[in-house]
């Protein structure tokens, strides 16, 4: 029994992170209506810029993570600007966006290796490595560390969301953005605000994963987890990605701990199987009844 | 108030609006009348900034109109959509606060969403309800009251009356007429040609892109072409009408 509650544990962790990571794919596709391929190589590189401050520059942890998200979603804003925004005055066919994204994506990875290079780079250590015990469980400072930061920032992000003017303006520019901009609400400012919101959180999740792991080129292949985890709770819904989010970490952990770690990506993609075939619209999908 | 001028809008490939003039007075309902697919929404659209006209003035206040739609709602002209749109997803009361979007002056919002509730107490029932979960009726007040929040001068209804039970298009009319005692101006666009002629100062005619015909809404209403076209009247049965 403790050994599940550890796992699940473990699950929370990784799957809050997960969460930070996949809000940034619900937002942008609650709005713009695709799959925003180049989010993870924003969250590569939000990984990248906390690694370099922290081992090149010896800045303090919190500054280096501030810059992080600084650096990412700033990224995301300029892809924005340079990838989708001539595409939407045109008002391209969405399969238009989603080659741009894939382009961005693949520039961002290919200029990783160029630049920096190929190689892995571990993060120097920040925490102590001496886990925390409660009784018979016990729990990883760094794990706990991620989970605190990635709840305390999907926190503020839902208060954003659901409390705030620019929040009601996002949420009704997501249900149309024809009517948005009837009411007044400048939709490319929101759309600008709702990129910039994804590569903050992105790179924060980036440096965290980056932290855990190690740092590589491709690491935003592994973000594409996360996708799946947006489209496992119904992308477009923020409380769909976060719960998505950390039942797949769970079931990650699950697997590995049980199973065999091997088998935890073909368990993640399976899922994703699964739910498109029994629930298309994932387990909270975005609503979309109109009474007409 | 407004005064279009020469106005030519192409959809695509398609020619919507072939040199439209129009003119709307202050204090004024003003209804654009014609068939489906006559350029009667493009109209309002290229108004409210939503479609660029390739040639053609728009002046309001004797101003050329900026090309953002949320700096024209800025200048105080505001659009009730085709089919509502209103916000399935938010509350009523959060729908009638987009409307009011780009205002400061708290104490005028609160006002206007009394006069908004005064006249549509239904909404005020249901200011916490999804919007989403209003029937066809509430949904178009809902999107009426929306566009009164942000306090125009001059409001662009678009097929109020569309898909509504006779008795609502009633009450809509009547509605619309109420706003027109709130010192605004009315900007209207209909398929019920009778009722819209009937509460107009003045009324258009849209066939194709093309103004045909103007004149007061009493004129137009006897008007025995109109009649045929688009009051479902036989030239003899005149004194059917009501």
């Amino acid at each position: 029994m403790a050994g599940f509650m550890q796992q699940i544990i473990n699950g929370l962790s990784i799957g809050s992170v997960y969460a930070l990571m996949a809000v940034g794919y619900s937002l942008v596709y609650s709005i713009m209506n695709f799959s925003n391929f180049a989010h993870g190589g924003v969250i590569m590189i939000g990984a990248y810029i906390g690694f370099f401050l922290l081992a090149a520059y010896k800045m303090p942890f919190y500054v280096a993570f501030a810059l992080a998200g600084a650096g990412a979603g700033l990224l995301a804003l300029i892809i924005e600007r340079v990838a989708y925004s001539p595409l939407r005055k045109r008002k391209a066919p969405f399969l238009y966006f989603i080659i741009s994204a894939m382009g961005a994506s693949i520039f961002l990875e290919n200029i990783v290796i160029a630049t920096i290079g190929p190689t892995f780079k571990t993060y120097p250590k920040v925490f102590s490595t001496q886990p925390i015990t409660v009784g018979s469980l016990s729990v990883g400072r760094l794990d706990l560390i991620m989970f605190v930061i990635s709840a305390i920032s999907l926190a503020i992000l839902i208060f954003v969301i659901e409390k705030t003017k620019i929040g009601m303006a996002i949420r009704g520019t997501a249900y149309s953005v024809r009517a948005s901009a009837l009411m007044g609400v400048n939709t490319d400012h929101v759309i600008m605000i709702v990129f910039g919101l994804g590569g903050l959180l992105g790179g924060i999740a980036g440096m965290l994963f980056g932290m855990k792991y190690t740092v590589y080129p491709q690491i935003g292949f592994i973000t594409i987890k996360s996708f799946i985890a947006a489209v496992f709770g119904g992308l477009g819904s923020l409380p769909g990605a976060v719960i998505g989010s950390v039942l797949l970490g769970i079931i990650e952990t699950l697997t590995s701990g049980y199973l065999s770690s091997q088998f935890r990506d073909l368990i993640a993609f399976a899922l994703l199987i699964v739910v498109l075939i029994v629930r298309p619209m994932g387990l909270m999908g975005k609503f979309t009844e109109d009474k007409a | 108030m407004l005064s279009i001028r020469d106005l030519n809008v192409y959809y695509g490939g398609i020619h919507a609006l072939k040199g439209v003039s129009i003119d709307v007075e202050e204090g004024q309902i003003v209804s654009i009348i014609g068939a489906n697919g006559a350029g009667k929404s493009t109209l309002l659209n290229a108004i409210s900034g939503m479609v660029k006209p390739k040639e053609g003035r728009i002046l309001f206040k004797g101003k050329e109109l900026p090309p953002a739609p949320h700096k024209i709602v800025e200048l105080g002209i505001s659009q009730v959509p085709e089919g509502r749109l209103i916000f399935a997803n938010l509350t009523v009361k959060d729908n009638l606060m987009m409307g009011a979007y780009l205002r400061k002056d708290k104490i005028g919002i609160e006002k206007d969403l009394e006069k908004v509730f005064a006249l549509f107490p239904r909404m005020k029932e249901r200011i916490h309800q999804m919007a989403g979960t209003l029937s066809g009726g509430e949904q178009q007040m809902l999107a009426i009251g929306r566009g009164l929040m942000s306090n125009p001068d001059l409001i662009l209804l678009d097929e109020p009356s569309l898909g509504l039970a006779p008795l609502l298009v009633k009450t809509i009319f009547d509605i619309i007429e109420s706003i027109q005692q709130m010192r605004k101006t009315i900007l209207l666009v209909e398929q019920n040609a009778y009722k819209a002629l009937s509460i107009a100062d003045k009324a258009y005619v849209l066939e194709q892109g093309k103004i045909v015909k103007e004149g007061s809404g009493k004129e137009l209403i006897k008007d025995k072409s109109i009649q045929e076209a688009y009051l479902g009247k036989k030239q003899k049965s005149e004194e059917t009408l009501a």
